[in-house]
């Protein structure tokens, strides 16, 4: 009888593991600082859905590619990307419109974060703001056009057009320089024109903190992100307020069509959104909240991109408008400024 | 040494097969990408790809410094092997032990130490201010300087081996007796030692060429998007843009110049004698 009892209690058990192992969940995030959403979304998470989440990882390219070729069968149930990858996805029809009514921290979040591409296509989960980081003890920054000044000549570093900052900075150089339209024609051909003092065109933020700091490169516009490389050193760097503001953007949470798997996928993004994720996220100077209810201590907060008053003040490129214009640009510049 | 044909093919089957389901398969389904655009056959992707100026600097520039490398390892390594060569024997190890530490350690290693020593506040720039040659540290980083320097030191070694191998098989008094007849000593070189220790300048010729035109770090750290290459152009091209057709048009020039390379070296080498 105790075996019979033991045998029924072990096939029960057995079961439930096997439950519990169906129910899964893959998401596609950025590859950045995996260990440490480990231990402030994932493994939390975890603990609440009696569920397994499996985390595929890449660079924006890879994991679009992946959701792509798996259109017609999607192994990816939910995925973290910025808002035009989102967009360009969304097009492709590889997206289902979200139903916000179940995600119950919506609510919370800060407007430019509630359906950002329409459709609700998607919706923000983190916010960065852009500028320049610069060295204070030897140049002054008060302008995006001063990247371009004779007196940096030779010591400025700018983003390549290919990552995240590069048609952020073309933005805002338009917008200082008076050229209009998202074509940034002219923006292009200027730096073009002085592309021999240009120190180089980053493409990581790691690449440009060491340049920074082996004082090969005195100015260059960088994510907030990355601010905590330049703000740690012992050189004196500074985080400018140009006359024309910050620029930025927002990176978004999407689902897959088709996925069969989205009531779980609306419980992690769910979870991901509240107020206690978002803030131990935060706390972790992972990302940035896009919970207007976060609150965070001003030292936390200064590696961040915080607060309504900044978030609304960033000057956000569209993410049609970087769709539309993205191979316009890359061949611009391929022409005018690599030559 | 096998009975038969056959047990040679069987004990080399493992091997083609691993070589044909997991090289030539992929690289073929990579190279074929290049002849497709919208799912049929076409060159349409070549001439397009061509077209572009971007495309042709950046095919003539990875030309241009894989010869430049090749030409400045086959010289500096001619020397030093020849001076290797007629080390005695007891030191002979240790300097070639010299010349293969450095391919022991990671070219990320090795190619970041470039940028410490061609910074502005480096040793170079040091030297140079120091002298009086300029009043202000010169810009190396993030020039075709740097990208040549850094594939030189990350491919010379293969050079000076080669070429410390194939002098192996030169008699010992072919020089001597050059010497004795009245040669100088770039007749030793053209008429004696160039001759017989032509395989070894094929082989690393070969290798250091295709190492050039293949590296991806050294040109991607040094030179950056200001000094871009084949390689790094590829790089971008699959993971910036996801542009599969032209990866498989820059793979395919890369193999077709490795190939050639060797050809040509040999072609040369055949010339010359």
């Amino acid at each position: 009888m105790k075996y019979l009892i033991f045998a029924v209690i072990g096939a029960i058990l057995t079961v439930q593991s096997a439950v519990a192992a169906d129910k899964k969940l893959t998401i596609s995030v950025y590859s950045f600082a995996q260990d440490a959403y480990k231990k402030t979304l994932y493994d939390p998470f975890e603990e609440i859905c009696d569920c397994e989440l499996v985390i595929e990882t890449g660079n924006s390219v890879e994991r679009m590619a992946k959701i792509e070729a798996n259109a017609a069968n999607p192994v990816i149930d939910m995925a973290v990307i910025s808002s035009h990858d989102a967009l360009a996805l969304a097009r492709k029809g590889l997206l289902q419109n979200l139903d916000v009514s179940k995600l119950s921290n919506y609510n919370d979040l800060y407007e430019a974060a509630k359906n950002p591409l329409g459709e609700n296509w998607a919706v923000g989960y983190t916010f960065y703001a852009s500028s320049i980081v610069y060295r204070s003890d030897l140049v002054q920054i008060n302008s995006w056009k001063d990247l371009l000044s004779p007196e940096l000549a030779g010591r400025v570093a700018l983003p390549n057009i290919t990552g995240t900052q590069g048609p952020l900075t073309l933005f805002m150089l338009s917008k200082a320089l008076g050229h209009q339209g998202y074509g940034f024609e002219e923006t292009i051909d200027n730096i073009g024109a002085q592309a021999d003092d240009i120190v180089t065109f980053y493409v990581r933020s790691s690449q440009l903190a060491q340049l920074m700091n082996q004082e090969e490169v005195i100015a260059a516009p960088v994510g907030r992100f990355a601010w905590s490389r330049f703000s740690n050193s012992p050189l004196p760097f500074v985080w400018a307020n140009p006359k024309e503001g910050q620029t930025g953007g927002m990176n978004v949470m999407i689902m897959t069509k088709g996925n069969g798997n989205e009531e779980l996928a609306y419980q992690f993004m769910d979870y991901w959104l509240s107020v206690e994720s978002q803030t131990r996220i935060a706390n972790a100077k992972i990302d940035s909240p896009a919970n207007k209810k976060v609150k965070v201590s001003d030292e936390v907060a200064e590696g961040l991109t915080y607060g309504a008053e900044l978030i609304d003040s960033l000057n956000i490129i569209s993410p049609a408008d970087i769709i539309d214009n993205r191979e316009g640009w890359v061949e611009r510049w391929n022409t005018k400024v690599i030559k | 040494m096998f009975q038969n044909r056959l047990e040679g093919l069987v004990l080399a089957l493992p091997a083609v097969l691993f070589t044909a389901t997991l090289f030539l398969l992929p690289v073929l389904v990579l190279l074929s990408e290049g002849f497709k655009v919208d799912d049929t056959w076409s060159l349409q992707g070549y001439a397009d790809f061509i077209s572009k100026p971007l495309n042709q600097m950046v095919f003539f520039r990875t030309l241009k410094l894989g010869f430049l490398v090749a030409g400045v390892s086959a010289v500096i390594g001619y020397a030093t092997a020849f001076s290797i060569f007629h080390l005695p024997p007891k030191h002979r190890g240790r300097i070639f032990g010299l010349v293969v530490l450095p391919l022991m350690i990671s070219p990320v290693a090795r190619t970041y130490a470039w940028i410490v020593i061609l910074g502005r506040t480096g040793i170079v720039n040091d030297a140079i201010v120091g002298l009086g040659l300029s009043d202000t540290p010169i810009r190396l980083l993030f020039t075709e300087t740097a990208v040549f320097l850094g594939l030189l030191q990350l491919f010379m070694p293969l050079m000076i081996i080669s070429l410390i191998s194939a002098m192996e098989n030169l008699p010992n008094d072919a020089v001597a007796a050059a010497r004795v007849l009245g040669a100088n000593w770039l007749q030793v070189f053209l008429k004696v030692i160039l001759p017989l220790t032509k395989e070894g300048l094929v082989i690393g010729g070969t290798l250091v060429f295709t190492g050039s035109l293949t590296a991806y770090i050294t040109p991607a750290i040094l030179g950056g998007a200001k000094v871009l290459m084949l390689e790094t152009l590829l790089y971008q091209r699959v993971n910036v843009a996801n542009d599969f057709v032209s990866a498989g048009i820059i793979a395919t020039i890369l193999i077709t110049m490795s190939f050639g390379s060797n050809l040509l070296f040999k072609r040369i080498a055949t010339a010359r004698t």
